[in-house]
């Protein structure tokens, strides 16, 4: 092989290897999960008294019976973006006292740590670790809590039809050893009922 | 570059001719010869394929005469007064008189006289006035009424857990003891006749020998040898089946069984008796393939423990106290009244994750999985039992694809292929939601029966702890210890007596319905 020739095919070799990393640097940053906002936990908005343009949205709360989740209209504000949009929904979710007689199916007082919309089906909601420590246990209370997430989103921000609740900026198997939050969640019709 | 294709040629030309080289036929194995008086190895030779025995090798094991007679080129045995005459090349032999036709004519070779295995049960047998057995599998041939049993032996094996099936006919008591760190089973035999199976050497299981002389198999265990169960099932009427499961050290994932004490240094296991009683910490378990269509193993899983309360009642009942003294409740019931097994995962106050809960359903091969919790509310007039079954809302297009292709052929050692049932884990309660479904129907009417029922008495939820159950599975939250209440009957011994009967109805019933659908 003549020296030429070998040095071209050093040079196609180097060109290829850059290539693919590249590539491969590209593919995974693309991949990778979301990341939490850079930001640190924002307070719990007071969402009533929010200035600006506002939407009706349906939010979700313990019906009477005590084991159902009902829709409740109520302002939000109106966000920019889609991902604003989301984190409204859900910290008005987070922050809105329902009115009698329903009750809450989400803690009180939790920060909403981020909101992404990297898909245009699925939504991931990023929550501080309080929103599993102030879940009082049981099997229905933590599929109160999941669906009332899930729904406040699948319901009012019509691309989204799946939910994943991340706590702390990561994955998590349930919030209290029940449900199933591997994995994003869709809404669960049977566990709502008609006002 | 010459010199590199030079060599490319010359490998390659190598590489296909020792592709191309004709097998050797490798050396026939010894027989022994197996009598009261004991066992005597026997040369084989092979010609033309074909295995022959010396004749007078064998004479002298069993205690008879050969004489060549020079001028008919015959050779006689002759025992006490009965005698066979021989011509070799040809294929009839005079026995007593009696002319008997062999497959293969016996054979002059360096002045040895040599005939097959046919010819010592057929003609020897004869002479003897016994009978003789050949042993194809043990390599044996067994002279008179010797217990033999034959025993069909299959491994499978990993890093973890190996599982060792031991079919034995006809059925005979065997004795699983170890010693210097191997696993050994005595059989209650005068030998045995096994054919084992060669398994790679692994940090668990390292190889599998029959005893010399001895009515033994040991099973050679590594250095992540930790524990063994033994258990009998019977297959049928003569045959009994020994499953000896090796458990590793530190083995996660898959069973608490490395953690649990190690099992009693001899284990008697005899095909007469029942399967001992599930150890509530059982790891690897058996599976009967009998009980396929029927009920055989129910795996209750008592809700959190350890460090994971669950939620606690106003007055302090702790969820998983509660899950826990009713399981055990339940777990009695179904032993005393069905003899069935009952694998618990947890008897204790100790926490488990939700795959180890799955884990040891799957690994003792369950028939039935039931995860016991009890609820909360933040009303607290909310109240009443509850089931669940795994609802699949996220079942996506890949897994479903997965579900309806069973079986997929890989590779296996040596050659060929073998099917082998694929199951993600994430899918494995999928193809049992009807059964699981229909469990949880029966579990809701027994319970109504005996307590308050929910609002919402049956539902589906995708709770962690039912996906990877490869069985039918519910998960049955008992009542809500938010309630006043029922946080009272609950901590109460005759509540949690009227909720375990309800289970436990629903699982003798559901078994029923299985073992004895309805026409």
């Amino acid at each position: 092989m003549s020296r030429r020739r070998w040095l071209m095919a050093v040079a196609i070799g180097a060109v290829t290897v850059t290539l693919g990393w590249a590539l491969f640097a590209a593919l995974g940053r693309q991949l990778a999960s979301p990341t939490p906002d850079a930001e640190p936990p924002a307070p719990v908005a007071d969402v009533s008294s929010t200035a600006g343009p506002r939407i009706s949205a349906i939010l979700y709360f313990v019906a009477d019976d005590g084991v159902s989740l009902v829709g409740v209209a109520h302002d939000v504000p109106l966000g920019a973006t889609p991902a604003a949009q989301a984190r409204a929904l859900v910290e008005a979710q987070l922050g809105t006292e329902p009115p009698a007689p329903l009750g809450r199916a989400v803690p009180k007082d939790v920060a909403v740590r981020g909101v992404f919309l990297p898909g245009r089906d699925d939504a991931y909601v990023d929550l501080d670790s309080a929103f599993v420590s102030a879940l009082p246990g049981g099997s229905h209370n933590e599929l109160l809590a999941a669906y009332a997430i899930v729904s406040v989103l699948t319901t009012n921000l019509s691309p989204v039809t799946r939910v994943q609740i991340l706590i702390d900026g990561r994955e998590v198997e349930t919030l209290a050893g029940h449900v199933d939050l591997r994995e994003p969640l869709r809404k669960n019709e049977g566990l709502i009922r008609t006002p | 570059m010459r010199r590199l294709f030079a060599f490319v040629c010359a490998a390659l030309a190598s590489a296909v001719a020792v592709a191309t080289l004709p097998a050797q036929a490798p050396l026939p194995a010894p027989l022994t010869l197996l009598s009261a008086q004991g066992r005597r190895p026997l040369t084989v030779v092979s010609v033309n394929g074909t295995e022959y025995l010396a004749l007078e090798e064998l004479a002298a094991g069993l205690g008879l005469t050969v004489r060549d007679d020079r001028v008919t080129g015959g050779t006689t045995v002759t025992l006490r007064a009965r005698s066979a005459v021989l011509t070799p090349d040809r294929t009839v032999v005079s026995v007593q008189g009696r002319l008997v036709s062999l497959a293969a004519a016996p054979l002059r070779q360096d002045g040895r006289v040599l005939v097959t295995a046919e010819f010592v049960t057929r003609v020897l047998a004869s002479v003897m006035d016994q009978r003789i057995e050949l042993r194809r599998a043990g390599r044996l041939l067994v002279l008179g009424d010797l217990r033999v049993p034959r025993v069909a032996t299959r491994a499978e094996y990993g890093a973890n857990a190996a599982q060792i099936t031991l079919d034995v006919s006809p059925a005979t008591d065997a004795t699983v003891t170890v010693a210097g760190g191997h696993v050994t089973v005595t059989f209650a035999a005068d030998a045995i006749d096994a054919a084992v199976p060669t398994v790679p050497v692994q940090a668990l299981l390292q190889s599998i020998r029959t005893g010399e002389g001895a009515p033994t198999l040991t099973l050679v265990t590594g250095p992540r040898f930790a524990s063994h169960r033994a258990t009998t099932q019977a297959v049928d009427a003569g045959t009994s089946r020994l499953v000896i499961d090796l458990m590793a050290t530190g083995a996660e994932g898959l069973s608490p069984a490395a953690a649990a004490p190690a099992a009693p240094a001899s284990t008697p296991s005899s095909p007469s008796s029942p399967a001992a009683p599930a150890d509530p910490s059982a790891g690897l378990l058996p599976f009967d393939p009998a009980s396929a269509d029927g009920v055989r193993t129910v795996v209750i899983d008592p809700g959190h423990g350890g460090d994971a309360n669950g939620t606690e009642g106003p007055g302090g009942t702790l969820e998983k106290a509660v899950t826990l003294q009713v399981s055990r409740k339940v777990k009695a019931l179904i032993e005393t009244r069905l003899g069935l097994r009952v694998v618990m995962t947890r008897d204790d106050d100790r926490t488990l994750d939700q795959d180890e809960r799955a884990a040891i359903a799957n690994n003792n091969r369950a028939d039935l999985f039931v995860s016991i919790h009890a609820n909360a509310a933040g009303r607290p007039t909310v109240k009443g039992a509850e089931v669940y079954y795994l609802s699949v809302d996220r079942a996506d297009l890949e897994t479903r694809r997965r579900l309806l292709d069973p079986a997929q052929a890989l590779p296996q050692l040596g050659g060929g292929t073998r099917a082998i049932e694929l199951i993600l884990w994430e899918t494995a309660q999928m193809r049992h939601l009807e059964q699981s479904a229909a469990l949880a129907a029966l579990v809701e009417a027994s319970l109504r029966a005996r307590v308050e029922m929910s609002p919402r008495p049956v539902q589906q939820a995708p709770f962690r702890v039912l996906v990877g159950a490869n069985m039918p599975a519910v998960l049955v939250e008992i009542g809500y210890l938010s309630h006043p209440g029922e946080e009272k009957a609950l901590a109460s011994g005759e509540h949690q007596d009227r909720v375990a009967l309800a289970i436990f109805d629903a699982i003798s019933t559901f078994r029923e319905r299985r073992e004895r659908p309805a026409p």
